[in-house]
């Protein structure tokens, strides 16, 4: 039986929140000065999200924005028993990362272990600055003490609920939709 | 991919797992770049080497690529422990199972060590080399090495010259090549050629029929005379002048503009002449630092049975 | 007390068809075989119906290793073995520790046989040189005085031509043959497994045809010079056995045995160092089983011979260099044999009789055994509809170095009369 899906962002509604985050960032500039903001997606759906808020940057504010991704498979804390193992995307970070300003984005935060695997994995490049976080949605959860410093759509979902972000390059098509699994068989 | 417990020889690797493990390799090696060139990957678990035979150079590329994987590196010196007391490789499998090694590397003068311990324990067993048999780590870094160079090897032709009778390398980087689609041709003194290799397998018995080939890539074997206790070939030299890369063969290679392999340690005025070691198109460092990636992306993909 | 043997099928030498007859024994002897035979005072009646009964069987290759390897067997497990699978006789090789190479060895060993239940049926061999060293001769005349049947080296060939040379012309005077495994020593040397695709794959040191070939060769050169009766063992090769049906043409007195494992099983199937497979002469190409089969049906070979040869788990469990060679055989080959080649047709059951009965007695001069009325009854009842399989819980060997352990064949010896006597009962 296929999962209940519901509808969260349209692809209007993605654009939308993605201009919105971008907007939000720039009224925000980072604490170390001037225009350098820079940001790093989280592989797999992070990255293009990070392309895309970058893009919307460039083009409101007229400055380059550089985009860097992270591989945090190897900072899994699962990576022992997983059944299939991931193949590795690396992580490339095309600016030097000492004393910069960096955004971390990712499509979706919920207990906060990716981020913090994120961040060790950051860190192993150097030493930045300061180190924000922009998600697409904050989905209620923690696990760790980690908060985004932007997103676009918070939401408190049962646990057995699932938040699924579309992106046209890795999925086909832009959207978001919440899935549920069907009821467990008596 | 699911993970596989031991890494014995090339012949029982899928291809799929072949481009794993070559694939993976690429962000390892773009690790050495970073200021920490270390990932959690294997945090808490135990690598040991266990070498039967001395090799200081791969023994340290598994030590340094487990350790830029945090794993725990310990050696067990064989030769002053327990063969000399006559102690099975079975007992001492034994011993490793109780110390709850995870990965265990080993390098053995027999032909089939590595399978039988592989067999007899839940670790995870790397064969660094056994006898005549096998060096996969070796063809991995070699295959991954060419890839740097020729995104898409198929095609290629690789010359591989030397003692292939006796060359573990030989067996197993020319079976890579082969899986990655390369064409393979040996040029080795007859006295020094298996009577049944694999027919894909071109067969030269002197430079210029090899030179006629037209190879893209031209793979030196150490010639270990020092080993060989049946009169092979007369003498180094004469070795030399007819098998070995003399300064008229470097010159032709240069020509070409033909890249040079060789697994190391070289022996200098045998199978290469001096000039050689200074050859621009070398690959021979590539081979070294092309190692530890490798040997991290096999760490990587292998899984010891759970206790 | 006599036992009547209803409704079985009969095989014998002669004839490749099975004959469905009623067996009467008394005693020690076949009173009867008849198409039927009505119904007899006192007599057992057993069941047949489904069953084949063969000659005994007759090994003329075993490894005892009594004395000084009773770790990995012994004459008294040995023979238990051999019951089991149907044979009720067997001729040891001298490989022992230390070698049987004078008249006081042979006595011992055939006095610890005399004490099994197949005590007359085992014969045994004796060194060509002593202690099998190739350089002096053994006690000859003193074993063939104790009982010894057959001169061999075995896996120790006498490299030397001179010493061999002097040995035939010494055994021909006491009618012994001698028996050799024909092999160059120096271009074996080291090696583990045939020199082949599969020995250049696994980086193992081959052991090349062309030793066996120029080693039967030679050894029939000097038989035929010396005019002595040469036996060779466990023939690998299709050259090797080409060699021998070219002497047996020029009418050279020459005699030759091939085991089961070489007709079935090659290099191939070494497969991943597996020792189980790891025999000395080596497991050829499936070319060779091809050939060495067809001149086992041709009467090539006189003998199929087990060369059954116990290990113990620990020596067969190290690498595959270091490992003994050799597989036992005693127990699996009626039933490999017949899973493999009989049952597909391949071979026939006259051709087993004939193989692993009668001529290996002759050869030795024994009288074969055939089921016949007025013969010893001596006889195997095989269910050729039943499955056997071979486990270290239920083999009677000390030891388990069988390709075919833990693994179910079809048939099984479900009766091993000997000198009339049930020694396996269903």
């Amino acid at each position: 039986m296929p999962a209940a899906r519901s509808l969260l962002f349209s692809p209007e509604a993605l654009d939308a929140a993605i201009e919105d985050l971008a907007a939000r960032m720039l009224a925000r500039p980072p604490r170390c000065g001037g225009e350098a903001h820079a940001l790093v997606g989280i592989h797999r759906r992070g990255v293009p999200l990070a392309r895309r808020i970058a893009t919307a940057m460039e083009r409101l504010s007229g400055n380059p924005v550089p985009v860097g991704t992270l591989d945090i498979t190897q900072h899994r804390d699962d990576l022992g028993t997983l059944e299939h193992l991931p193949p590795l995307l690396g992580s490339e970070i095309p600016f030097d990362i000492d004393g910069a300003c960096v955004t971390l984005c990712d499509e979706v935060i919920f207990t906060g272990r990716s981020i913090r695997a994120a961040l060790t994995e950051l860190l192993d490049f150097g030493r930045p600055s300061q180190v924000r976080l922009a998600v697409l949605v904050d989905r209620e959860g923690r696990e760790f003490p980690v908060q985004p410093d932007f997103s676009a759509h918070r939401i408190e979902i049962s646990p057995h609920q699932r938040v699924s972000v579309h992106f046209t390059e890795t999925d086909g098509e832009d959207a978001v939709y919440v899935d549920t699994p069907p009821p467990a068989a008596p | 991919m699911t993970p596989r417990k031991d890494l014995l020889d090339i012949a029982s690797l899928s291809d799929e797992e072949i481009t794993f493990i070559l694939d993976n390799a690429v962000p390892f090696k773009d690790l050495f770049r970073r200021s920490v060139k270390k990932v959690p990957t294997l945090k808490g678990r135990t690598m040991l080497t266990l070498f039967y035979e001395p090799s200081t150079r791969t023994r340290s590329s598994f030590e340094v690529a487990a350790s830029r994987l945090s794993a725990d590196v310990t050696h067990f010196d064989v030769e002053a422990s327990s063969i000399v007391k006559g102690e099975s490789v079975i007992d001492t499998i034994d011993t490793l199972e109780a110390m709850r090694i995870d990965y265990v590397v080993v390098r053995h003068k027999q032909s089939g060590i590595p399978n039988l311990i592989a067999r007899n324990t839940r670790t995870s067993v790397i064969n660094a080399g056994d006898g005549w048999h096998a060096h996969p780590t070796q063809a991995l870094l070699d295959a991954f090495t060419l890839r740097e160079r020729w995104p898409d090897l198929a095609g290629r032709r690789i010359l591989i010259v030397g003692d292939i009778q006796h060359s573990r390398v030989a067996r197993s980087t020319s079976h890579i090549c082969r899986r990655l689609g390369m064409q393979v041709a040996y040029l080795a003194p007859g006295s020094l050629m298996p009577r049944e290799t694999p027919p894909e397998i071109k067969i030269f018995g002197n430079w210029s029929d090899a030179w006629d080939w037209t190879p893209d890539v031209v793979y030196l074997l150490r010639v270990q005379s020092e080993r060989l206790t049946e009169p092979f070939f007369p003498s180094a030299a004469e070795y030399h002048r007819h098998y070995g890369l003399t300064d008229d063969r470097l010159r032709i290679l240069d020509q070409r503009a033909l890249p040079l392999m060789h697994p190391g340690p070289v022996n200098r005025g045998v199978e290469i002449t001096d000039a050689g070691m200074n050859y621009s198109r070398s690959l021979i460092n590539d081979q070294v630092e092309n190692g530890i990636a490798v040997r991290m992306s096999v760490l990587y993909s292998l899984r010891p049975e759970p206790l | 007390m006599k036992r009547l043997y209803r409704n079985a099928q009969i095989a014998s030498e002669d004839e490749p068809s099975l004959r469905r007859a009623d067996v009467l024994v008394e005693a020690d002897r076949i009173l009867g075989v008849e198409s039927q035979i009505g119904a007899v005072d006192e007599a057992e009646v057993i069941d047949c119906e489904g069953r084949i009964l063969l000659p005994a069987l007759f090994d003329l290759h075993v490894h005892a290793r009594e004395p000084g390897q009773e770790h990995k067997e012994n004459i008294a497990s040995c023979a238990a073995a051999a019951i089991r699978g149907g044979f009720t006789g067997f001729l040891m090789m001298p490989d022992t520790r230390p070698a049987i190479d004078n008249g006081g060895v042979v006595q011992t060993v055939l006095e610890s046989a005399r004490s099994t239940a197949i005590g007359r049926g085992i014969y045994t061999s004796g060194a060509i040189t002593k202690g099998r060293r190739g350089e002096e001769l053994a006690g000859i005349a003193g074993m063939k005085k104790a009982g010894a049947v057959l001169l061999t080296d075995e896996d120790a060939p006498v490299a030397n031509p001179q010493v061999l040379r002097r040995a035939m012309e010494y055994a021909r005077d006491f009618a012994m043959p001698v028996a050799s495994h024909g092999e160059v020593p120096e271009l074996s040397a080291r090696g583990s497994m045939h020199e082949g695709s599969v020995s250049y794959a696994l980086g193992l040191q081959g052991m090349p045809a062309l030793s066996e070939e120029i080693g039967i060769a030679r050894d029939i050169r000097i038989a035929e010079f010396t005019g002595v009766h040469l036996h060779l063992h466990h023939v690998s090769t299709a050259r090797g056995m080409q060699t021998i049906q070219r002497a047996k043409e020029r009418g050279i007195h020459v005699t030759c045995e091939v085991t089961p494992h070489h007709l079935m099983f090659h290099h191939e199937h070494v497969g991943d160092f597996d020792t189980s497979f790891k025999t000395q002469p080596p497991l050829r190409t499936p070319e060779d089983n091809e050939r060495l089969l067809e001149g086992l049906i041709n009467g090539t070979f006189e003998a199929l011979v087990t060369d059954h040869s116990p290990h113990t788990e620990f020596e067969k469990n190290q690498d595959f260099a270091t490992a003994p060679f050799g597989i036992t055989g005693l127990e699996t080959a009626l039933c490999s044999l017949y899973d493999r080649l009989i049952h597909p047709g391949r071979l026939g059951w006259h051709h087993l009789v004939r193989c692993l009965s009668a001529s290996p007695r002759r050869l030795l001069g024994l009288p074969a055994v055939p089921i016949q009325r007025g013969g010893i009854a001596d006889f195997v009842v095989f269910h050729p509809e039943a499955s056997t399989r071979f486990d270290a819980a239920t083999m009677r060997s000390k030891a388990i170095n069988t390709p075919f352990l833990d693994q179910t064949l079809r048939g099984a010896v479900e009766r091993v009369i000997h000198h009339g006597v049930e020694l396996i009962s269903a």
